[in-house]
């Protein structure tokens, strides 16, 4: 699949519950490291074939658990939650020894 | 954003013009480790940032439409064959799927929409607008098209046919705009800049030349 048919699939699969940051229509990054934050979603889908709906629930309770803040932009929130929805997920495939994002020692 | 940004390094990479947030750092660890452990590649990552920075997005439909108000053997191609036409351009590969291009003309105005879910042009368009995948446009698009196109300040007189195309898996459509009057004298390259996004979706026209300057 290719990175667009997996976002495609993301976009559609997340514009009922957790739509992805827009400004009339167009995808919003604020900074650089939310493209990345994306970029890591894509490859992770497609790395382990991710049924984005299965993504689609951790990002919901992800946002659930950490709503805006006062004093953060909506993207920054978003993207936040994105990360913590991609840890949940490695966290519960057992994709990941640490799913904290702890760098292990090395084996 | 400041000069000194590095797009290619994203783990730990870039410089920031302030300390960066919480979720950045774990955005930056969790890239790290998986890069680390091999599971993805900081390539893979790169190359969804590069498609926003560079690829995706509308500027490729107006390409294609100013190739086509320029070029009349272009343009025979791309009505009669979207899919290979848009190739040509170097544009395409949206999953197997045709693409098809609706000509708007002094009598037929073309409108698109995803009845279903939210089939869209990407190659040529990028990322649909929020507006394209209500419910609302959707079914009322199908239902009521002049009504819909007057909310987006588009009136289509009586006396124009209205035709509504329903995009699906198998047949993306393209609007291919009317050119407007005044621009004899532009190049290929300054057209483009007349084709809004929504031009080739048909809820708006091509810009007059007035209208960039």
């Amino acid at each position: 699949m290719t990175d667009r048919a997996i976002i495609d699939r993301m976009d559609a699969s997340l514009s009922g519950a957790a739509p992805l940051p827009r400004d009339n229509g167009e995808l919003v990054f604020e900074e650089p490291w939310q493209g990345r934050a994306l970029g890591i979603g894509v490859a992770v889908m497609d790395r382990f074939h991710i049924p984005s709906d299965e993504f689609r629930t951790h990002l919901v309770a992800a946002i659930r658990a950490h709503p805006q803040t006062p004093g953060e932009s909506a993207a920054t929130a978003y993207y936040g939650a994105w990360i913590e929805a991609l840890e949940r997920l490695l966290a519960q495939r057992r994709l990941l020894s640490r799913p904290n994002g702890e760098t292990p020692p090395p084996s | 954003m400041t000069d000194e940004h590095d797009h290619g390094h994203g783990a730990g990479g870039a410089h920031h013009p302030h300390p960066a947030s919480d979720a950045e750092l774990r955005a930056r660890a969790l890239e790290a480790l998986l890069v680390e452990k091999g599971l993805i590649s900081t390539d893979a990552v790169d190359a969804v940032v590069e498609m926003y920075e560079h690829d995706v997005g509308p500027q490729n439909g107006a390409k294609v439409v100013a190739r086509a108000w320029v070029d009349p053997e272009f343009r025979r191609r791309l009505l009669a064959d979207g899919t290979a036409a848009i190739a040509e351009l170097g544009f395409g590969g949206a999953e197997g799927s045709k693409m098809a291009v609706v000509e708007n003309t002094p009598s037929v105005h073309n409108v698109i929409v995803c009845t279903l879910c939210s089939c869209y042009p990407w190659p040529v368009l990028g990322l649909p607008p929020t507006w394209y995948k209500s419910a609302a446009y959707r079914s009322r698009v199908v239902a009521e098209p002049r009504a819909v196109l007057a909310e987006f300040g588009l009136e289509i007189g009586p006396e124009v046919e209205l035709r509504v195309w329903d995009s699906s898996a198998e047949v993306r459509y393209l609007v291919l705009p009317e050119r407007p009057p005044g621009t004899e004298n532009l190049t290929e390259e300054e057209l483009t800049a007349l084709v809004p996004r929504d031009a080739m979706i048909g809820t708006a026209r091509a810009l007059e030349p007035e209208a960039v300057r």
